[in-house]
């Protein structure tokens, strides 16, 4: 069955009114006002809404809103697997919601425990030696890796020479945003033939000015990129490091692992492959792991223990100081953790093989109308171009979501043309994922002007972005 | 080691034999990855270890008066309700906007909420948090006037400015420390004026200030700041009460939204609050959400200013932000529309007032030096104990109470201190029992 969206005309919070009726404790004692005169609010502009009609509003917004509950999600390179209903459970605790980063040590030893855990975990599945929780997403984690290569290479005496970070055409675009962000050069090498890291394009770029190189792998195109051992050699004979952008591990659990490929600097994204909900755009987490060299960088604190107790180990002695505050998303780890252990180190490989499963089966039955560029095996994910069916990418994907089913990432990665990203993750039945190709393919009869008028069967029409972007109307008063 | 028929279907399709045979593009030398992690455990075992360990912290029973940035406020059920919808709860990024109007229209009605709360023309859709929220502002700063010096109060809290530090890092930004005087606790004007040259990029301004002050020198600043970019970083619950940000000149308003709706959570996550002038939206980070019209003429939201992110500009993009705080930004928006204005100017009056009880009570019981940092507190209330507490945190702890965390745990001794000097915070939940039950506690250690 395919998802059917409600189709409220819903008005803004601000364009309604009613009673708010909302009750605080009668013991508030408002008489003294105490606040200096200068510094005195006179007015206040919020909604004056009943309770009831806040909590209908956004109950009819959520009825406009696709998620994962609700069917299969395959956006590329964001691993919407299902959010296991036990970490809502769990992470409502109020044992392990109410806690305050600032309490003493003896207070917090069931957070601290359940960190220390899921930091032992994240090391296991990379093969990484030490790691830091403290990054809130994936962006963030790979922001502080930078950081953490600019401290080393600092050092060592080498960052004055080495500003350059290199980093393939195919890369998520977070990737030179950060290095960048990190005050590094970027320096873009192509994809070779096959998709994969052009190893004579890279010697090229490789020079005494390169500090590292950041590749996911397998890459956006869902590659794995086989000569990984090849390319860490080259890139740690030239005196530079190697990250890996975790976005793609779920591709990979149990089979191999990036400290097993070679790389320096790591991060994971909680919230794709661990199975923590996404939220509409947040919250996340990106932990970042790195090899022994490189420990003593981290962020400060980790955690640790001793023979009595966990604790806040702020002992790193060159570490990069601090990316945000406190420890980083708990609420976040904790779904982690619980989907950690709920599905075990063997429950992790599976979920990797029937992730990879089924990427490959759709894209052979998908292979049947679309060209797949770069003829090789798929691992998570994959992409397809429509160029060869005459249709774009932005009109199958409005196809779909009016047929109820998320569509795909379009045009990314940026080196295929009417690019469609597809990520089935292992949450797909092999009914969901021929319900999805037979959908798909069905958009290819429709007629240009036809599909050109879609989505109808949504809240809204075909939204025009060009109108958004002139007129620039981002709040409600302007 | 798979066996049911969908997947033996599917692999015949393929022509495989063994699911390994779609790894067999990964190299021999590093295949054969084993995760040395127990087998998984049902969901009964889970809750039951996850309820264990939850044992390992303190029970909620205690009297709490920790802030410094994290609250224990009040969060109406409907807050949690709202945001635990899954279909909220379980989206992603709206990049389909026809199918995802739900989370963009609520996106859209956080960035008017936020705006209309702190005065500011516009607010982005959300940041991590308010310490790197911060450390945004100042490359904001940065990118407004291609300066490099900012200043910064000499008690801002050490992490934060590790994080701002972190953040410019790649920058080479100098920061430059404005005393504040500890009679009343306010900034020192002149010393921030001092301390000006052509090369200001920013001044940083908190309000309430690090001492936890509301802080009557705050808003005349902006009568000498000339060009460089004023960075105002403001308790959002105060502003039911206090001035909002866009009444003193401020260019890019900056917060930490945990108290609007957010459970602490030990510290995440959390939500930075980001706002600025108009002028400054294409040099702002984040994503931003707008409204515009569908093809029927039916009003609709996208993801708009796309231009200035990451998956478009790549290397010069304003900011790497990818995934924001989405979900966190619909909790403030759902609490802010719960409690309404009353309600919220009722929250940090009732703030103010029990701050103001807590301190003229440890005066009362000649605890404190009263004639140090004499301004009316918010929510942070700052005393210097006439004799020295040592371990006062953990002792207080044994007695089931939260609170008296040392100021040189969060400001560092190097910039500023004042002698035994601890803070206790309050919030509405805060009652004159908890406030007795504190004096009568320190009366006795």
């Amino acid at each position: 069955m395919s998802y059917q969206q409600a189709k409220y005309d819903e008005p803004l919070i601000s364009e309604m009114s009613s009673l708010n009726d909302y009750k605080l404790p009668s013991y508030l004692s408002e008489s003294k006002m105490l606040i200096p005169e200068g510094l005195k609010r006179k007015s206040l502009k919020l909604p004056e809404v009943a309770e009831y009609d806040v909590v209908r509003h956004f109950t009819r917004l959520s009825q406009m809103n696709y998620s994962v509950d609700q069917g299969i999600y395959p956006l590329g390179s964001c691993t919407m697997k299902f959010n296991p209903k036990f970490a809502d459970k769990l992470s409502s605790f109020p044992g392990l919601t109410s806690g305050h980063p600032l309490e003493d040590e003896t207070t917090i030893q069931g957070y601290l425990k359940i960190m220390y855990e899921l930091q032992e975990y994240l090391k296991e599945i990379s093969d990484m030696d030490a790691i830091t929780l403290q990054p809130r997403a994936g962006a963030h984690g790979e922001f502080t890796g930078v950081l953490i290569i600019r401290n080393y290479l600092k050092d060592i005496g080498e960052l004055e020479k080495r500003r350059e970070i290199i980093i393939p055409d195919s890369a998520h675009g977070t990737n030179p945003a950060s290095a960048s962000m990190g005050g590094f050069d970027v320096v873009e090498i192509p994809s070779g033939k096959d998709g994969t890291v052009d190893l004579d394009a890279l010697k090229f770029a490789l020079t005494e000015k390169t500090a590292a190189l950041m590749i996911t792998n397998p890459n956006t195109l869902g590659i794995f990129e086989h000569n990984i051992v090849e390319i860490a050699r080259l890139v740690h004979e030239n005196g530079s490091l190697l990250y890996y952008d975790g976005a793609n591990l779920n591709a990979i659990m149990g089979v191999t692992s990036p400290g097993k490929m070679g790389f320096d600097v790591v991060h994971f994204n909680l919230h794709k492959t661990f199975g923590t909900p996404h939220g509409g755009g947040g919250p996340g987490a990106g932990p970042i792991a790195v090899k022994k060299f490189l420990k003593e960088f981290l962020p400060v604190p980790t955690v640790s223990k001793n023979e009595k107790n966990y604790f806040l180990d702020y002992s790193a002695k060159k570490t990069i100081g601090k990316v945000g505050s406190y420890y980083g998303s708990f609420n976040t780890m904790l779904r982690a953790w619980s989907y950690i252990k709920y599905m075990g180190g063997n429950g992790l490989k599976s979920a990797s093989e029937r992730a990879v499963l089924n990427s490959n089966y759709l894209a052979k039955k998908l292979s049947e109308r679309f060209e797949i560029p770069y003829e090789k095996l798929k691992k998570h994910e994959f992409v397809l171009s429509t160029e060869n069916t005459g249709k774009r990418a932005l009109d199958l994907a409005k196809f779909l979501i009016d047929n109820g089913i998320h569509a795909p990432t379009i045009y990314f990665p940026l080196i295929v043309h009417e690019a469609m990203m597809i990520e089935p993750t292992e949450s797909a039945s092999k009914k969901d994922l021929d319900v999805f190709a037979e959908i798909l393919v069905s958009g290819l009869e429709l007629s240009q002007d036809e599909i050109s008028k879609l989505p109808k069967n949504l809240a809204v029409g075909r939204v025009d972005e060009v109108k958004a972007a002139r007129d620039m109307k981002i709040t409600w008063s302007l | 080691m798979m066996s049911n028929n969908e997947e033996s279907e599917m692999m015949k399709l393929l022509g495989i034999r063994d699911i390994d045979d779609l790894f067999a593009d990964v190299p021999e030398g590093i295949k054969g990855k084993i995760i040395r992690i127990p087998n998984g455990i049902s969901e009964d075992e889970l809750i039951g270890e996850a309820n264990l360990i939850s044992h390992l912290n303190r029970n909620h029973e205690y009297y709490n008066f920790l802030g410094n940035g994290i609250y224990d406020r009040i969060i109406p059920s409907s807050v949690d309700a709202i945001v635990g919808r899954s279909e909220f709860e379980t989206s992603y990024t709206p990049y389909q906007a026809e199918i995802s109007q739900g989370m963009l229209q609520s996106l859209f009605e956080y960035q008017s909420i936020v705006s209309d709360l702190t005065e500011m023309d516009m607010t982005n859709s959300s940041m991590y948090d308010g310490y790197s929220a911060l450390g945004e502002a100042v490359r904001m700063a940065f990118r407004i006037n291609g300066k490099k010096e900012v200043l910064i109060p000499a008690n801002m809290y050490d992490d934060k400015v590790k994080v701002i530090e972190s953040y410019t890092e790649g920058l080479d930004m100098k920061f430059v420390r404005y005393s504040l005087d500890h009679n009343r606790g306010y900034v020192n004007l002149d010393d921030i004026q001092e301390k000006m040259t052509d090369n200001t990029a920013a001044i940083v301004c908190e309000l309430p200030n690090a001492y936890g002050i509301l802080d009557e020198n705050i808003p005349r600043i902006q009568e000498i700041k000339k060009d460089s970019v004023l960075i105002s970083y403001y308790d959002p619950i105060s502003l039911g009460s206090v001035i909002p940000p866009g009444q003193y000149g401020t260019d890019i308003a900056v917060s930490e939204g945990q108290q609007l709706g957010l459970h602490p959570n030990f510290g995440g996550p959390l939500l930075g609050l980001f706002s600025f002038k108009k002028e400054h939206v294409r040099r702002s980070p984040g994503r931003i959400i707008g409204e515009t019209l569908d093809t029927n003429g039916k009003r609709a939201f996208v993801m708009t200013l796309q231009t200035r992110e990451q998956h478009i500009r790549r290397a010069k993009a304003t900011s790497n932000i990818c995934t924001n705080q989405a979900l966190m930004a619909l909790t403030a928006l759902t609490y802010l529309s719960i409690v309404g204005k009353n309600g919220l100017k009722k929250i940090a009056d009732a703030t103010v007032s029990a701050s103001s009880n807590l301190k003229n009570q440890m005066i009362k019981h000649n605890l404190i030096d009263p004639n140090t940092v004499t301004g009316v507190p918010f929510s942070d209330v700052l005393v210097s104990f006439k004799k020295q507490q040592n371990g006062l945190q953990q002792q207080l702890a044994k007695k089931m109470i939260l609170g008296g965390l040392e100021m040189s745990r969060l400001i560092n001794k190097k910039y500023d201190s004042i002698n035994n000097a601890h803070f206790f915070s309050v919030t509405e939940r805060t009652t004159k029992e908890h406030i007795g039950k504190l004096i009568d506690t320190l009366e006795v250690l």
